[in-house]
């Protein structure tokens, strides 16, 4: 029983997921917020049991609790937050009373959290699917748009062959070791020496293509180059709540995965190889991310790529992973913190355009022309958020890309050197949105916008987020500085 | 007995047939049943490991694998029965509406 | 005799998979796809895995395949609904795509086999249901639930997905 307990953040979660599914059936009176309250009620409440748990091992190493899965499990149940929050134009647009929808995205937060509790292949792989295969169905849960149903397969195919990829991967990991626990694996590798990249050894060859296929596997949830092409197709034709979910949670869930995979195996990886293939990854998703995102007139197009260069942002942290040894490993704390940053500002922008689009029917950005002087709220919250993606202080933003950049600069300062200019050119981007809002006048006048009160709570909390963590990142860094050392094997 | 390295040889051959089957397919049913290929091959390769070892590890895995491709296949044969009723089409190349 | 068997098997179903890939007609795609997991079975059952072999034949060619049929007679997909079935641009890339992956794993596996590996003296039930419940109930209880939760999704996206109007 007493490994229950550590679970019950997840057990919560679960429970209440199914609870709202079975009270959207029977619930008489259609409309209203009061399925996005309950949604959002049942991740507060997980997230207040998550102290409570305690730290731990169980079910003999293939769940465990750790600082490390206490943050991102706070992200996750945050991005679920949001996301919830932003649903109420979309449930209106369906016309019923969708239990089922909440229940999907509680459920895929609930297989992220596992995605990070765990030390095993197997229950990875598992809590990788749970999480991936709700988000298949959410993408194309408009079923009325023919966008919406494209975007859920073009995800899906995809989403299985990275899955397919993955697992070759795993099976020649297990070969190559004889066990499906991570920390034993890469342990033996060590002792035997098979992942030292020594020249006289062709035993080490597997090991390589399985590390590639993992990298592989794992690149597709990251939108990592070349897996990306997915990213603009289903961002754009998903509902943008779901997107919104999909760009900071699917991403948080496969940094986290990365993370546990890579910080264990890193010892038997040989650090040459690793640094340059991580970091030609990173710095290609930089490029392409930033400078495709400039050609883009969607909202939303422009925010999927610009989630595709966030990714190689968080990648120069990986890449930074070994170089502090003596030190405090400062790679892990900076990655952890970049995903908190990108969760407020990231959701936040999002409703901001889901905000947008309820009171003015559109997506694209010249439509945008001129919104400050109707709605100067909205107008003043989604440059906030806009200026947090690109890095200006005082927002979190900057703290995030500037510890990032710290950490990665003692060894891999041509890729700093190359984060700095695209992260130069992403300012042309977002900036293009903020002279649009305040510097162009529309011919058409807008109309003043209303919001929905959870759209509301969502605005206002993100932005607190991003201006509050800007000003005290510290507490958080502390946290974060010390986590990846206190993992438990 | 045979050696290991044919039943992997075996398994690699199916999984790059799937991926063959990924890439060149127009009709998103067969994009399916590669999919199916490649799964089954790291099955296999994974028993072929699990019989090398000696230890259940692979089997399980291979379980686990095989619920999670019957899941996986529910699901995205639902998306195709919602795609098809919007477009009366399974040819890939127009189903694009998106640019990709 | 072994060696024949396992010759036959592989043979036929590398064989059944090229077919499945070049088809017009998904019926018969499917139908390939069965031979190819059948004769996938003759290879569990040569490689000691009892349970997974029924298993096999139990819930993809049973199950999964099915499944397949009935969505493709759903969707009343005849001939003439599919083009040209292979994307005649993508074929050279795909190709070599292909040919360098089987390269790399040969290599991969041909310098794993240099590995001095004993091999296990295997026990009796190795592979059986008693064998692998034990695993499954012991060592893997926690990804063995997990299984259930994902079933439930599954369950939950194919009715939300499916349904004309829910």
């Amino acid at each position: 029983m007493a490994d229950l307990r550590l679970m019950l953040p997840e057990l919560i979660l679960f429970a209440w997921a199914m609870m709202m599914l079975m009270y959207g059936v029977i619930r008489k009176n259609v409309g209203g917020n009061t399925m996005i309250y309950l949604a959002m009620l049942g991740v507060v409440i997980t997230g207040f049991s998550i102290p409570m748990t305690g730290y731990g091992i169980a079910f003999g190493g293939t769940f465990f609790v750790d600082k490390v899965s206490v943050f991102f499990k706070m992200i996750f149940l945050g991005a679920a937050f949001f996301a919830a929050a932003s649903s109420s134009s979309l449930l209106e647009k369906l016309k019923s009373d969708h239990g089922e929808y909440f229940t999907l995205i509680l459920l895929s937060t609930v297989g992220m959290m596992f995605l990070i509790s765990t030390n095993e292949l197997i229950t990875l792989y598992v809590a990788l699917e749970l999480t991936t295969i709700p988000l298949f169905v959410l993408a194309a849960y408009r079923k009325d748009s023919l966008q919406s149903s494209e975007a859920g397969l073009k995800y899906l195919i995809l989403g299985a062959v990275s899955s397919a990829i993955l697992l070759y991967g795993i099976s020649m990991i297990y070969g190559l070791t004889g066990t499906t626990f991570i920390n034993l694996a890469f342990g033996r590798l060590l002792e035997q020496s098979l992942g030292m990249l020594t020249l006289t050894q062709e035993v080490n060859m597997a090991f390589i293509i399985a590390m590639i296929m993992l990298i592989a596997g794992f690149g597709f949830k990251l939108a990592l180059v070349p897996f990306h092409m997915w990213a603009p197709d289903v961002y754009e034709g998903a509902p943008t709540p779901v997107t919104s979910f999909l760009s900071v949670a699917s991403k948080g869930a496969g940094v986290a995965a990365f993370a546990r995979l890579f910080y264990s195996a890193l010892p038997s990886f040989g650090e040459f190889y690793w640094g340059i293939m991580v970091g030609t990854l990173a710095a290609a998703a930089m490029i392409i991310g930033n400078i495709t995102a400039v050609l883009q007139s969607n909202v939303k197009r422009m925010l999927a790529y610009s989630s595709i260069a966030h990714a190689g942002y968080l990648l120069i942290g990986f890449v930074s992973l070994p170089t502090t040894v003596n030190d405090t490993p400062f790679g892990p704390a900076s990655i952890m913190f970049y995903m908190l940053a990108y969760l407020f500002a990231n959701m936040g922008a999002f409703a901001c355009a889901i905000a947008f689009e309820k009171n003015y029917g559109s997506y694209e950005i010249k439509d945008y022309q001129g919104l400050a002087k109707e709605s100067p709220a909205l107008a003043l919250t989604f440059t906030i958020f806009l200026l947090s993606l690109a890095g200006i202080p005082p927002m979190v933003g900057f703290f995030a890309k500037y510890y990032i950049f710290l950490a990665g600069w003692p060894n891999y300062s041509w890729l700093v050197i190359v984060g700095i200019l695209t992260s130069v050119i992403s300012l042309y981007y977002y900036a293009n949105i903020v002279k649009q809002m305040y510097f162009n006048r529309n011919e058409t006048v807008l109309a003043k916008a209303h919001f929905d009160s959870p759209l509301v709570i969502t605005l206002v909390l993100t932005v607190a987020g991003t201006i509050l963590f800007g000003i005290f990142p510290e507490s958080v860094i502390k946290f974060a500085n010390n986590a990846f050392d206190a993992f438990p094997f | 007995m045979i050696p290991l390295e044919w039943f992997l040889i075996v398994a690699g051959v199916i999984f790059v047939i799937g991926m063959i089957g990924v890439i060149i397919a127009r009709n998103v049913m067969i994009i399916f049943m590669s999919i199916e290929l490649m799964l089954n091959a790291a099955n296999l390769a994974m028993v072929a490991f699990s019989r090398e070892m000696g230890t259940l590890d692979g089997h399980v895995m291979v379980f686990v694998i095989m619920t999670v491709a019957a899941a996986e296949a529910a699901v995205g044969l639902a998306i195709i029965i919602a795609l098809f009723r919007n477009r009366d089409t399974a040819n890939i190349d127009e189903v694009n509406v998106l640019k990709w | 005799m072994e060696l024949a068997i396992f010759l036959m098997a592989s043979a036929l179903s590398i064989a059944a998979s090229i077919l499945v890939i070049i088809q017009r007609n998904p019926i018969a795609s499917v139908m390939y796809l069965l031979t190819s997991f059948v004769s996938q079975v003759i290879l569990f059952i040569m490689l000691n895995a009892a349970f997974l072999a029924m298993l096999q034949i139990i819930v993809y060619a049973g199950a999964i395949l099915v499944l397949f049929l009935f969505v493709i007679m759903l969707l009343n997909l005849r001939r003439e609904d599919f083009g040209k079935d292979i994307k005649l641009k993508f074929k050279p890339l795909a190709i070599a795509f292909a040919v360098v992956l089987l390269f790399e794993t040969t290599v991969a596996i041909s310098s794993s086999a240099m590995l001095e590996r004993a091999q296990a003296q295997l026990p009796p039930e190795f592979g059986s249901v008693q064998a692998v419940g034990m695993e499954l109930f012991t060592k893997y209880l926690y990804p063995f639930e997990l299984t259930s939760i994902l079933l439930i999704v599954a369950v939950l996206g194919a009715v939300v997905m499916a349904k004309k109007r829910l």
